[in-house]
């Protein structure tokens, strides 16, 4: 019987080696390329009719669309609205990969602190430069509440900064841990299911229906705070206070 | 007759709350969406301390590998970056400190201020 943390295994589909590296297109992969094309079709079929009254499909589309358009919009206000491709990609691939996650025998790519970790640098980076960008060295700022009395500058700023730096750290962390805790429990108690004798497997059998449940629920929270967490990052990239 | 007045009425009234804010829609349910955000608040906290935490321990780690002031730095990055943490959560849960993101948006709620004028950005 496959162990609850085989699931994870990145196995390559097709072997490539490039320069000494090692860029296989492997299942992790193969399920980021279909979030992408899930993503895609949904958005272009569902706009396809352009209906005043929108059929089903064309509702899902346009809720993702006013879903993530308000929280911009609500976050960072007028001057977001360039940012809105950005957010709602990255909310798109998120919710991609955490709710094709929940296929069965599917492979969950954003329970990959590498993936997550990555994502997390984009937003932190782009919002850094961003700040830098327009901002300049007034962007330092930041890190000095106003009213600040002179003598404890210094470690009000050292605080402000490490709490600055923890940001891609928490983002990336808490998407991944949430994904991986709750595929690996999933596991444990199909696992018991399978040990247990006929009758008492029912009771596993219960807490992963509910489980499974819970796993979706928990899919699109985490797709929104990240989506969310991205527009306050980028908030505070773009306007000082 | 009445009743067709008061639809135009009331069709009036919504098209006057629809104008900017979204939150009025006649779908809008305030409870579900504020039990939404205080879930994404809850699962936000935790991890927030802790990673401030890790990165202070890094942080120290690194500066006394470079300048061996071993163990300094790492204690006193380490209690920083605990610092950092409560100063994370409180952002987080708050929203007031450096008016952003979601505490604030909560809280306006809360205070029932949500027919106000929303807060200049």
């Amino acid at each position: 019987m496959a162990g609850p943390l085989q699931q994870f295994q990145i196995n390559p589909i097709i072997p490539i080696e490039f320069g000494g590296y090692d860029i296989s297109f492997t299942n992790s992969a193969l399920w980021m390329t279909l979030a992408v094309v899930v993503t895609t079709v949904l958005m272009v079929f569902s706009m396809r009719q352009k209906a005043l009254v929108p059929g089903r499909w064309q509702n899902v589309g346009e809720i993702l669309y006013e879903f993530i358009s308000n929280m911009v919009q609500d976050t960072i206000g007028r001057e977001g609205r360039k940012y809105f491709p950005f957010v709602f990609s990255i909310f798109m691939i998120v919710l991609m990969g955490n709710l094709l996650g929940m296929i069965p025998g599917s492979f969950t790519y954003t329970s990959h602190i590498i993936v997550t970790g990555v994502l997390a640098m984009v937003v932190f980076l782009g919002a850094t430069f961003i700040g830098f960008a327009r901002h300049g060295l007034h962007f330092f700022s930041l890190f000095v509440p106003k009213g600040l009395p002179i003598f404890i500058l210094p470690l009000i700023f050292c605080i402000e900064v490490l709490s600055y730096l923890s940001r891609p750290v928490s983002l990336s962390v808490r998407l991944f841990a949430n994904m991986m805790a709750g595929h690996t429990m999933l596991k444990i108690f199909a696992g018991f299911c399978v040990s247990l004798p006929i009758i008492a497997s029912i009771m596993p059998m219960l807490v992963i229906v509910a489980l499974v449940g819970f796993e979706i629920l928990v899919a699109f929270i985490q797709a929104y705070v990240f989506a969310i967490l991205t527009c306050v990052y980028l908030k505070d990239g773009i306007e000082l206070h | 007759m009445s009743e067709n007045k008061d639809l135009k009425s009331r069709i009036a009234a919504a098209k006057a709350k629809h104008d900017d804010d979204p939150t009025n829609d006649p779908g809008y349910n305030p409870d579900k969406e504020a039990e939404g955000k205080a879930m994404g608040t809850a699962m936000r906290a935790g991890v927030e301390l802790v990673s401030a935490v890790a990165v202070g321990a890094f942080i120290g780690y690194w500066i006394d590998q470079w300048l061996g002031t071993s163990p300094f730095g790492m204690i006193i990055l380490f209690f920083l970056g605990f610092a950092a943490g409560f100063l994370n959560i409180y952002k987080a849960q708050t929203g007031n400190y450096h008016k952003t993101g979601i505490g604030q948006l909560t809280n306006t709620e809360k205070n029932g201020q949500k027919d106000a004028e929303k807060p200049e950005k």
